[in-house]
């Protein structure tokens, strides 16, 4: 599928899509470092900033999956449609 | 579960949602779809989970413990050559596994053990390390609990016809209700000993 032929909902879902995706990146880059070092500052970066980060790229794929399913059921979506 | 695998795990994690970000128009097929839920909702829910159960392993580690400035010193003290020092003693004798050796006597201790006093103790402790101030000397919250000690000793021949131990049958009694301190009631009461450490001899473990 061509992304210029997406319509706004379709784009609309590939940016979130793109955007939590960068979010869970950054998160699980930040749990990978943690794991590298033994300390219980490690532990905090893990536990705070790690699991924030991928509970929000979590929270937002499925905002934007739940987004786009109502748009889908108001008609105003051709996304699936074209699978 | 080993490092290794956590990472293994992570690695793939960060395949699939790379592949997602930097094409996702993948998830207009079927497939795709499938491969992002996998990506971007249940594998970093699994990486969290392992990569939390690996810290909590990790945690356990003497090396752990000690890289708190507060705590080296009793980390020193598990090298003094005394055998009256009761965690010297243990340590170099292996009657503690050498590298969980905190934690094997101070299982209440740490932020992932005991109860939930026990795992905001923890959290404190990270606080007033990096900022708070320590106590100095640092303390026990409650007196040492012969529990700790029984863990390994209760059921052992030197523990259970000990010449002290048996020499009255309350005293074995007392000890096993912890009314009674191994620690402080003049038997074992050389514990780690802070104050005299720069008067003693180190002994160096063989490499």
């Amino acid at each position: 599928m061509n992304v210029a032929e997406m319509n706004v909902n379709e784009l609309k879902m590939t940016k979130r899509l793109r955007v939590s995706g960068c979010i869970l990146l950054l998160g699980l880059l930040v749990e990978a470092f943690s794991l590298f070092w033994n300390h219980p500052l490690a532990f905090i970066a893990f536990a705070t900033l790690g699991m924030f980060l991928i509970l929000g790229g979590v929270a937002l794929y499925l905002f934007s999956l739940l987004g786009y399913t109502s748009a889908e059921g108001t008609g105003s979506s051709s996304y699936h449609g074209k699978v | 579960m080993p490092t290794t695998a956590v990472f293994v795990v992570l690695a793939i994690t960060i395949a699939i949602v790379a592949v997602v970000v930097i094409k996702p128009e993948i998830t207009a097929a079927r497939g795709g779809k499938i491969l992002a839920f996998v990506g971007l909702f249940i594998f970093p829910g699994l990486v969290s989970v392992l990569g939390f159960e690996n810290h909590v392993e990790r945690s356990k580690q003497t090396t752990f413990c000690l890289s708190c400035h507060v705590m080296e010193p009793y980390g020193k003290s598990l090298h003094v050559d005394d055998a009256s020092y009761i965690p010297a003693a243990h340590f170099q004798n292996g009657r503690v596994p050498r590298d969980q050796a905190c934690y094997t006597c101070h299982t209440d201790y740490t932020i992932f053990y005991g109860g939930i006093k026990s795992k905001i103790r923890g959290l404190h402790h990270i606080y007033v390390q990096y900022i708070g101030t320590a106590q100095n000397p640092i303390r026990l919250y409650h007196p040492y609990n012969n529990r700790e000690c029984l863990h390994c000793h209760e059921g052992s021949r030197s523990f259970e016809q000990g010449v002290v131990h048996t020499a009255d049958p309350q005293t074995m009694i007392d000890i096993k209700s912890n009314k009674l301190s191994c620690t402080s009631s003049g038997c074992h009461d050389t514990i780690h000993n802070i104050p005299k450490l720069d008067q003693v001899k180190y002994w160096e473990a063989p490499k």
